[in-house]
């Protein structure tokens, strides 16, 4: 009934996780009952829980980062500490349990701090930089962000019902296959993971979507803030990474629930193919993070410095190279294994280079310094403290791109030391950067500076404390994840450390004063006009917080840095633009959609992780449910009236008159040009003043190509399995060959099926496009039929090899091959099950626009079933065959 | 260049990728479209099987390169007969997307296995590696 799930998993004997788990529980009862008590469900329900607003999303991103940096902390000071006493003893952690904590603290300091922190930001901030109303999909969004909070949930359940995973954040086989890890610690880890990353991806597409196509008019590629920039590169790297992680993780959870043999130490598995293929998600990862961080500290420092970014476009070219070679430098993650001469030689070349662009950026930012009127305040002091510590933990990157040094210092502290580096001087300081810039847009007031200034002090001198030393050991040879060790000359260094840990703890909790001050003091602190900081941007056009619409009328963009012209001009003019022509608008309506789906996706997850199996089919059916629901819904959006903008508006116009007149005493206006010299960098050069961009793209082009990009990141998770069916097609282990169990007769049939299930889904889609009922539905059924025969033909190929003891359990040949072509097979299914749903629609609302956006994109999904087939029926049966 | 009118009326210079030019090329052209996908289509297929099935006609190291040149091929004829993607103004978007992820997965397979292979030859265990390295 239960599966594996006992009392035993209660760590009743371990007063640490124990004692842990019952004080957050009882203060999660405490706010629950609060806010029961306060009557504020109803509140939160509509504000926050089924809210689609990016703003709010952002926000709920943030704060989960900022309780889950509290959580990550907690590992690390106590493996600092110790770590600070373990000479010649055992400490206070026991092995197993400082094994699920150093896993823990990597795990949830780079899904749950650092990608949530980031994907807040953007979510704040870029469609409000874009000058829009919202981003493409709205509801996705919201579902993005309530998976990532399931799995932030199992994660954290691990604590107290079970374990975690004891095998570092990347879970390398063979020690996390079932043999060697056979409790329920690595399951979390993959379904959290899983889960989350799905999350991740819908972030991807949706802001992919948003940046490319939806943009206020004239908002051209090179108008866009860098910040957009960086947004887009990030989320082009998720799309395209994303899907090697979910399916390396994928094959991992087959090996350990199904008995395949991907990774295993027998029957032909290969523990190095695993490695490959979660390197090659997990460098771009680290650009996920950082470019984002980047496209902060360009807002920061050009705003702080009150000049245009320098070198703007050689900013957008260096981060587009990243985007692309990042993609080129997996392998020195894994240097040391034996990978030999040229393939070192080559990614350690490739390493080298993509310091380059980073390279570029750092001056480009210290030029935008230079000669400007630099203002200290905390967003600035992050910002120079990043570019100090940045360059130190770059440099010591790529001497760790050097094959030789690397095989010195891999696996040491000095390796830990590194990251660290480039992770808390990077992408930590650019969400603190970011969280103190952008504060008062989200909430209307600013953050207290004196509080911020004392986190700021003693997060960086507690940073250097904390890891400089680790550099030193790393270079005396102690390597990472020690329990104990019995060097008497490295304890010193280990102190300091941990006492570089106790000052950032300080940092931490000037942070949380700061903010409890801040409410506080919030109406002395208010922003009034929404331009705090004297900014550049769009984002400061509109007030602080801003409306629900973001801005009544689109902006007109007409140049670069379009807030700044507009101020500027108005500024000279001391007036405001003409009161605008407002229309009504049409906003989208709450939705429940991603807060039960995820409800749907812990109960999954779960069950899971403890072989629950009836409740696992409960949880799927339930997730499925939810979507159909949402899918049937007939009222999408709500008006706002025209006169309800003007109103809101007119608010925001008077505040912005004082900042007109100059009586806002922090704004100083500056000439237009810094330097008064030279061509007006905001100029239209020729053309219309518009570039030629009309706003945002109808609704159509949006749902196809945010499902186009979709489906590449589909190709991508299909390439991870064909990479793995590549390199593993001939470990047959002494069982069966492809030339023994391929029937190339069931093959050519399958092919014919599929082929002509493609075609009358292309007749389906003309019929409905001259909306004809009748054949639609014929086009459709004959699809369904013939998709039905392929799937039942698969079944029986699949039940055959079973019956002759040819299944994935037996090689590793076989456990490829079931997985590639079964994984075909489950979108087939999937594939069934949409269009069912769609037929019922088509039948009981007739062509309406939504469906039929739909039926475009089940059209483009069949197709490219037909694709990866192409790719099967040649490569895997044809090949295996070929004499 | 194909322009789509959008909600507000406006002009929009793009297109969804799998969208036909629904409103100029009748229903007739659009079948016409589809059934020469499918016969080249079925045609490279064909084809395939042909090349897999040991004729003497090709070379047979040379086997799975026609494959797979052959299967390149025939997606191209999905791609651009089936899915509508087209070397149009109105796609670029639509097809530097593709670019990105064809780039994408051609590196993750021919990464893996240039990774791979030199893995499994250098880390070979030493009785193969004396075999392997006699002359």
């Amino acid at each position: 009934m239960l599966g594996k799930l006992t009392w035993s998993a209660i760590p009743f004997n371990q007063p640490i996780p124990l004692l842990t788990s019952i004080l957050v529980i009882l203060a999660m009862l405490a706010i629950l009952a609060w806010v029961t008590v306060k009557g504020h469900w109803p509140y939160l329900w509509r504000d926050w829980i089924t809210s689609v607003d990016h703003k709010h999303i952002g926000i709920m991103y943030c704060l989960l980062a900022l309780v889950m940096l509290i959580r990550g902390f907690a590992d690390a000071i106590m493996m600092r500490g110790q770590q600070a006493v373990a000479l010649h003893g055992q400490g206070f952690l026991p092995p197993e349990h400082f094994d699920q904590i150093f896993s823990a603290h990597g795990t949830i300091m780079i899904f749950f701090v650092a990608m949530p922190f980031m994907i807040g930001l953007m979510n704040v901030i870029v469609p409000l930089q874009l000058g829009v109303r919202d981003v493409a999909f709205p509801t996705f969004n919201s579902v993005s962000f309530w998976l990532t909070a399931s799995a932030v949930l199992l994660v954290n359940a691990s604590l107290f019902i079970g374990e975690f995973a004891q095998t570092g954040w990347l879970v390398y086989p063979p020690l996390s296959e079932l043999k060697f890890s056979p409790g329920v610690g690595v399951d979390y880890y993959l379904w959290a993971i899983q889960i989350s990353g799905i999350g991740t991806l819908l972030t991807g597409i949706n802001f992919v979507t948003t940046i490319l196509k939806v943009r206020a008019p004239g908002m051209t590629y090179t108008r866009m803030p860098i910040f957009c920039w960086t947004a887009l590169a990030a989320n082009l790297l998720i799309v395209a990474a994303f899907p090697i992680l979910t399916a390396s993780l994928g094959m991992l959870l087959l090996d350990r629930y199904l008995g395949f043999h991907f990774f295993t130490t027998d029957l032909g598995g290969n523990p190095m193919m695993y490695i490959n293929l979660i390197w090659a998600w997990g460098h771009p990862e680290v650009y996920i993070l950082i470019l984002p961080a980047f496209g902060v500290f360009s807002e920061v420092i050009s705003t702080f410095s009150a000049k245009p970014l320098f070198g703007y476009r050689s900013m957008i070219i260096a981060t587009m190279a990243i985007c692309i070679l990042s993609f080129m430098v997996w392998l020195h993650h894994f240097f040391t294994m034996g990978a030999g001469a040229d393939v070192n030689g080559f990614f350690g070349i490739m390493t080298m280079i993509i310091a380059v662009p980073t390279g570029v950026k750092i001056f480009n930012w210290l030029f935008t310094m230079w000669a400007g009127r630099v203002r200290f305040e905390v967003p600035m002091l992050w910002a120079i403290a990043f570019m100090v510590t940045f360059v130190v933990g770059g440099m010591t990157g790529v001497l760790l791109a050097v094959p030789p040094a690397d095989f010195v210092l891999h696996n040491s502290l000095f390796l830990v030391a590194h990251f660290h580096n480039v992770v808390i001087g990077g992408v930590l300081f650019g969400a603190f950067a970011g969280y103190s810039y952008w504060f008062p847009k989200a909430f209307g007031f600013k953050l207290d500076e004196r509080w911020g200034k004392a986190a700021f002090g003693f997060w960086l001198v507690g940073f250097y404390v904390a890891f400089m030393p680790l550099y030193v050991l790393g270079l005396e040879g102690m390597t990472r994840r020690m329990q104990h060790y019995d060097v008497d000359r490295w304890q010193p260094w280990l102190l300091v450390a941990a006492a570089g840990a106790v000052l950032i703890f300080a940092g931490i909790g000037c942070q949380a004063i700061q903010l409890v001050v801040s409410i506080r003091n919030r109406e002395a602190l208010r922003d009034h006009t929404g331009d705090p900081w004297d900014g550049r941007t769009l984002e400061w056009s509109t007030s602080s917080p801003p409306p629900e619409f973001n801005f009544a009328v689109m902006p007109d963009v007409t140049g670069d840095e379009a807030y700044w012209t507009m101020k500027q001009r108005a500024i000279e003019e001391r007036r405001l633009t003409d009161l605008p022509n407002y229309k009504a608008i049409e906003m989208p309506n709450n939705s429940a959609t991603g807060f039960v789906v995820s409800f749907f996706a812990v109960v999954t997850g779960f069950a899971l992780i403890w072989h629950i199996w009836w409740m696992v089919i409960a949880g799927l059916a339930g997730a499925f449910a939810t979507f159909v629901v949402f899918a049937w819904r007939d009222h999408s959006e709500h008006e706002l009236p025209a006169s309800e903008l003007a109103r809101i508006d007119l608010l925001r116009r008077n505040a912005r008159i004082d900042l007109v007149e100059g009586r806002e005493k922090h704004i100083t206006p500056v000439k237009l040009v810094a330097g008064g010299e030279g061509e007006d960098p905001h100029k239209v050069h020729g053309g219309p003043p518009d570039g030629g961009h009309k706003g945002p793209a109808p609704k159509r082009i949006l749902t196809g190509y945010g499902f186009w990009i979709f489906l590449l990141s589909d190709f991508i998770i299909f390439a991870g399995f064909y990479a793995a069916y590549a390199v593993l097609s001939h470990a047959t282990a002494g069982g069966p060959t492809p030339v023994q169990l391929f029937d190339l007769k069931n093959v050519a049939l399958e092919t014919a099926f599929l082929l002509l299930s493609s075609f009358a889904c292309g007749m389906a889609m003309l019929a409905s496009n001259v909306r004809n009922m009748l054949w639609t539905q014929v086009g459709y059924l004959v699809t369904g039929a013939l998709g039905l025969a392929f799937l039942i033909l698969e079944v029986t190929e699949f039940a055959h090899m079973l019956a002759q003891g040819a299944g994935p359990d037996r090689s590793a040949f076989l456990s490829a091959f079931f997985a590639l072509v079964g994984l075909h097979g489950v979108h087939v299914t999937i594939g069934l099950l949409w269009l069912g749903t769609m037929m019922a629609q088509y039948w009981a609302k007739g062509f309406r626009a939504d469906i039929m956006r739909r039926g475009m994109c089940f059209a483009l999904f069949w197709h490219a079933l037909d694709i990866i087939w192409v790719g099967i029926f040649t490569n895997v049966y044809l090949l295996g065959t070929a004499p | 260049m194909t322009m789509h009118g959008d909600d507000n009326g406006e002009l929009v210079e793009d297109s969804a990728p799998g969208d036909q030019d629904a409103g100029e090329a009748g229903t007739a052209d659009g079948i016409r479209n589809y059934a020469i996908g499918l016969v080249l289509a079925a045609g490279l297929t064909v084809a395939s099987f042909w090349v897999a099935s040991g004729t003497d006609l090709i070379y047979s190291p040379g086997v799975a390169m026609a494959l797979a040149a052959l299967a390149i091929g025939q997606m191209g004829v999905h791609l651009a007969f089936f899915l509508h993607i087209t070397t149009g103004p109105d796609n670029i978007n639509n097809v530097l997307a593709l670019a990105f992820g064809v780039l994408i997965v051609g590196i993750v397979i021919a990464g893996s296995l240039w990774i791979m292979y030199h893995l499994n030859v250098n880390m070979m265990p030493a009785g193969m590696m004396d075999m392997h390295t006699q002359p």
